[in-house]
Order: structure tokens, then sequence, then C-alpha cells
């Protein structure tokens, strides 16, 4: 269980450089994805409202700590962040219109592929 | 997975422990004195307050309790932390609404996970993983 320690990737102004460790992303534009219902510790990023909803990866962002590890100053695993589109119906079932998207930025390992 | 309903209702919950006088409460700057101990007081010192009365119950220990017990001594005994610091963290440092909400092993468990975690023994994301290998097993 003992995370792996790994160089930190950071420039001489403490800026974290983009895709330090050249980490390659699983999914690409376009791609359908459901955030994943993790059970809650502690911290996370992913917000509740759009656990278990299925939408579409919009941009790849950058690479950068689990925030999960960050949060705690553990640096050592990377992961890719997307940008993940979802319709306003499927996130709140009362929503009026149809064609509204929401979108909200994940970490790679809270996204499952919907093929 | 938990469904939209499932989330859903555990919204609903989240929306019942907003305690039941509440200022507004952010950018609250207007912090009284006797507000400001109320507020840093440690939720585990209750002797004076109100509540209902108890009824007294005679129970014997579960098994996850027992467990519990035994997980955070041997965590003593092994160096990761003392009796005075898992009083900090479970009785403490959870705040008001998991104080009051979970129960007393509850509370323990909570710590030593906590602990583990602060002191990078794992780390949250590891521990979330495996939370979620065990509990799919149930699941099956």
């Amino acid at each position: 269980m003992k995370s792996k320690t790994m160089e930190k990737s950071q420039n001489n102004i403490g800026v974290l450089e983009e895709h330090p460790l050249g980490v390659q992303p699983r999914f690409k534009v376009g791609d359908r994805v459901q955030l994943r219902d993790m059970p809650y510790f502690f911290y996370t990023r992913s917000q509740m409202w759009a656990r278990g909803v299925v939408g579409t990866i919009a941009a790849l962002t950058y690479s950068d700590l689990v925030p999960e590890d960050e949060a705690f100053n553990v640096d050592g695993r990377v992961e890719q962040y997307y940008i993940v589109r979802f319709r306003q119906k499927d996130v709140w079932a009362d929503y009026p219109f149809e064609d509204d998207t929401i979108q909200t930025e994940s970490p790679e390992r809270w996204l499952e592929p919907i093929s | 997975m938990s469904s939209r309903t499932e989330l859903s209702q555990e919204r609903e919950i989240i929306g019942t422990f907003q305690p039941a006088i509440h200022l507004p409460q952010n950018w609250n700057y207007e912090v009284t004195g006797p507000q400001y101990r109320a507020l840093m007081h440690p939720p585990h010192d209750v002797g004076g307050q109100f509540d209902f009365s108890i009824q007294h119950e005679e129970k014997e220990e579960e098994q996850w309790e027992l467990n519990t017990y035994v997980t955070c001594e041997v965590l003593a005994w092994r160096g990761f932390w003392t009796a005075e610091e898992r009083r900090r963290r479970a009785d403490n440092d959870l705040g008001y609404t998991m104080y009051l909400g979970f129960p007393y092993y509850g509370r323990w468990i909570w710590s030593a996970a906590r602990m583990l975690v602060d002191k990078k023994h794992f780390s949250l994301a590891e521990l979330m993983e495996k939370f979620a290998e065990v509990k799919s097993r149930y699941e099956k």
C-alpha cells in the first residue's frame, strides 16, 4: 500500500510543468464516461451531483498529482485530468430544458468507460 | 453504484445537519466573544449541556466494535499513536455532526483511518480504492 516516491516535477518557480511524467491518457475527446461513486473519506474533488452520471469527455486539461494524495502532501502519483460534459437533464431529473449541459473537471481515476 | 434517488436522499439528510439556529455563516465577520468561545469548544466536553434523558440499556459489544477496539490498541502498542492522540482525534477533531452522528466505536475507527492517512502509512486514494474493492465483494 505504500506509495512509490517519485521525483518532484517542478520548475524553479514551483509550478508543475505540463505532462511532467508523460502520463498516457486513458480517454480521448468524445469518449463516454461515468463518474464513479467511491466512498467519501476525508477529502475529494469529485462532486456528489455528478456521481453515477454518464457524460462525455470535452477536453483533456493537464496531468497533475492525485488530488486525494496531494491534499495530504503525498506527491507520488500523477494522473490525467479531463473536462467532462453532462446533460443537465441527466444530472437533475426535473431540469426543464433538453439541450443544456454542465461541465466539471475530473481526475482520471474517477472515470469509468461506457461502451 | 448509488442510484440518483439514493444520492438525492443523501442530499436531504445532509440538509438536516444544518443547525436549527443558523445565522448566515458565510462571510460572518461578526463573531462575538461568547460565540467565539462556543465555536472553539471541543465537542466531547458535554457536561451541563441540554439533552434528552437517555434510556439505559444493557448491551454487549458487537463484533465490529471489538475488532475496532483491538485494532486501535494494537496501533498504540506498535507506536502508531497514543491513547491521548486517539482521544484527541476521535472525540475532538471530527466535529459536532460526526461526534453526535456516529456510534462510540465508529468514532474510533474513523480516527484510526484518518491518523494512518495523516501520517502517510498509506495514501487516501489507496484507502478509497481498497474500501471500494472490499465493498464490491459484499455487493456481489
